[in-house]
């Protein structure tokens, strides 16, 4: 345990610090969900990008800057200090990326990496199905084999930035005949492809933040699979694990937030309960835990090891405390809590961030899955029904 | 920057680890509670095992580590639900003498032969010591009144706090644990308990409340050892929240040990007991959540995501 950074971390923290202060956006952006908002952010991916900010830890080759997962982490503690807007493309770097390194080829790194890394190629995740959504195994989208091909048939559904995004990636049955975990391939997919229809989906805040996405004969060539044919699962699988094991959720997003909730406590101290206070000052303690624990998952990571049904412990955490975060904002915000904006023209960004936060505990895997795997894989307990 | 146990410090953890679980089984911990005391092997080995050392200065004849390593070595104890208020004296009033330069006593503790009560403000008790006994609800833990004179250095308070902090640790760890085999082998309704999500969401609860516990507790045993300024707010943030690892875990654990869990025949009490007993101890929950309200909310305690190690 050494909890000092070097001097050569400590100039990276005030690089990014400067770099920041410098480009990020003085007004906040409109929400991603909505077209003009989406825009707004692709921009900022783009500007990122500019700075060779896209994806710090890719090899240069790739388009990043072959930094390690410490001052990945120092990258993101800066950025959210800064107050910097949301990754539009976060399913493609903190999800795919990831996958990619460790299952593509080196002529899929070569051709997915680097325009993802520049914000050229936004990426929508498309697993969930009608009947298959905690019960992932229960895919039925097919991938047909025809030739040097694979004909996409069926449909995907809660798409997140399916509405605007340019390529998916998905789970698909490349075996007709296979049932459950097995003859699943990993398969990425242009969505401006022949016989794809997106239909838009609107939210409880009325953006279209995710999509239905119906695949009629939808032709992708075999080059477009990740991992073997019916490998798709354990690919899937480790991408789930980047997903709610280190990257999707950095801590200084809930840090962040823990601060404003201190400076807000601050400004409505006078009419605040003392169990208020209690949950202001809880806020703080769990997003510091998480920040330590997301570092020691880290230097273990550099260590060599792996991110295995821990990342379910995590998951369960930063989404019922961003939940709960955002519940105690709404509720130090009293009767003005209900404004979209202030009465000043500010979004209230509180209410927005506490309609996002109730998403995370089903998104990635509802915390009810995620219990279940802490449970039977980590505690070693029974799967149901076993006798 | 490394977030990470040493190699040197996972050996210390594993053959602690090792040693406790082959010398203080939950039968010894039973035995020492019916006996009134416990057993001399018991102390012997913690001597041989160089553990009554483990924090007293090179200079003074022991191993000179640090208070990481002390508080992994609490958290052994913890898990075994240690009968001997030896550590109290190896990991709390050695490194305080130590740093106060009394260095008097600490033969004795090195030896086995001293407790070296300390009687702090910020309990109404001694652990050991001379006075009328006081009976807790821990039938292991020896306590008596608290002399008219008792300190308040802060930095005693501290090392209290985080030994007490890794020490639940360690308790939850084994309550889970406890709950754990428990609901494998409990048939109802045809099958093992632990099957069912009612059961497994309330434990898997518990996992997640120690995995945000644990490294909390490692970040203020560094904080304390490398003097940061900030050290009182981490040790406080650490014992807040191992308190609330261990009270929320053997709440959970009684429950899922339905009524056998109400008995005496059944382990799970004395680590329940030591759990009650420690939250209470060297600063209460409310004790420190107000030193951390005080530092964050109405001090100048920098916040935010670039202060993550402050």
């Amino acid at each position: 345990m050494k909890l000092q950074y070097t001097p050569e971390q400590q100039a990276f923290r005030a690089e990014v610090r400067a770099w920041m202060a410098a480009h990020v956006p003085k007004e906040p952006l409109l929400t991603l969900e909505g077209r003009q908002g989406y825009d707004q952010h692709v921009a900022w991916e783009r500007e990122l990008a500019g700075g060779n900010w896209g994806m710090v830890t890719w090899d240069e080759a790739y388009g990043g800057r072959g930094l390690n997962l410490i001052e990945w982490l120092i990258f993101e503690e800066e950025y959210w200090a800064a107050g910097a807007p949301l990754r539009v493309n976060q399913n493609g770097i903190f999800l795919l990326g990831p996958t990619i390194m460790d299952v593509g080829t080196a002529k899929q790194k070569a051709r997915f990496l680097p325009p993802m890394a520049r914000g050229e190629t936004i990426w929508a995740q498309a697993w969930s199905e009608p009947n298959a959504g905690s019960d992932m195994a229960a895919i039925t989208c097919r991938a047909d084999r025809d030739g040097d091909h694979y004909v996409l048939n069926g449909q995907k559904t809660w798409s997140s930035r399916g509405a605007f995004a340019d390529w998916a990636f998905g789970l698909f049955r490349s075996d007709r005949d296979s049932k459950r975990h097995k003859g699943l391939s990993f398969i990425v997919f242009d969505l401006n492809s022949p016989g794809i229809t997106r239909r838009p989906i609107r939210q409880l805040h009325g953006n279209p933040g995710f999509a239905e996405i119906f695949f009629d004969n939808v032709r992708t060539p075999v080059e477009n699979r990740l991992g073997g044919e019916g490998d798709g699962w354990n690919v899937a699988m480790a991408t789930a694990g980047f997903e709610r094991g280190l990257m999707l959720r950095s801590p200084g997003r809930f840090q962040a937030a823990a601060q404003r909730l201190i400076e807000l406590y601050r400004a409505n101290a006078s009419h605040a309960a003392p169990s208020t206070r209690e949950a202001v000052v809880r806020a703080w303690s769990a997003a510091q835990a998480y920040a330590y624990n997301t570092y020691a998952v880290a230097a273990d990571i550099m260590a060599g090891g792996r991110i295995g049904a821990e990342s379910s412990l995590n998951k369960i955490f930063w989404s019922e405390l961003d939940r709960a975060m955002h519940r105690t904002a709404m509720h130090l915000l009293g009767a003005g809590a209900e404004l979209r904006r202030f009465a000043d023209g500010a979004v209230n960004d509180w209410l927005e961030g506490y309609v996002f936060s109730l998403s995370g505990p089903i998104y990635a895997g509802s915390n009810e899955i995620q219990r279940n795997i802490v449970a039977e894989r980590l505690l070693g307990l029974p799967r149901a029904g076993a006798g | 920057m490394t977030y990470r146990l040493s190699d040197d410090q996972r050996l210390l953890s594993e053959s602690v680890r090792a040693f406790f679980t082959g010398t203080h089984p939950p039968q010894s911990v039973r035995q020492a509670a019916s006996e009134g005391h416990v057993a001399a092997t018991v102390r012997q080995g913690l001597v041989e095992m160089g553990l009554t050392r483990l924090l007293v200065p090179e200079a003074h004849g022991g191993l000179g580590l640090g208070f990481l390593e002390g508080a992994l070595v609490a958290r052994e104890a913890g898990r075994v639900c240690l009968a001997d208020p030896l550590l109290e004296a190896a990991l709390v009033a050695a490194p305080w003498l130590a740093s106060r330069g009394q260095t008097d006593a600490l033969d004795a503790i090195s030896e086995g032969r001293s407790q070296a009560p300390l009687a702090h403000e910020a309990n109404p008790w001694v652990l050991g010591g001379g006075g009328d006994r006081l009976d807790s609800i821990d039938p292991l833990r020896r306590l008596t009144t608290a002399p008219q004179v008792r300190s308040d250095d802060a930095l005693l308070l501290n090392i209290g706090a985080l030994m007490t902090a890794a020490e639940l640790v360690g308790l939850a760890e084994a309550m889970l644990e406890q709950a754990c085999a428990y609901a494998k082998v409990r048939q109802q309704f045809g099958q093992p308990i632990g099957a069912f999500q009612a059961i497994k969401h309330q434990l898997a609860n518990c996992a997640v409340c120690l995995e945000f516990a644990r490294p909390v507790v490692w970040r203020a045993a560094c904080a304390l050892q490398d003097g940061t300024p900030t050290a009182p707010l981490h040790v406080s943030h650490a014992k807040v929240v191992a308190t609330d690892a261990a009270w929320s875990t053997a709440e959970t654990a009684i429950q899922v040990h339905g009524a056998m869990g109400y008995t005496y025949e059944v382990d799970l009490h004395f680590w329940m007991k030591r759990s009650w007993a420690l939250a209470g101890a060297w600063g209460h929950r409310d004790f420190h959540l107000n030193r951390i309200d005080a530092a964050l909310i109405g001090g100048d305690v920098p916040v935010g995501p670039s202060f993550t190690f402050i």
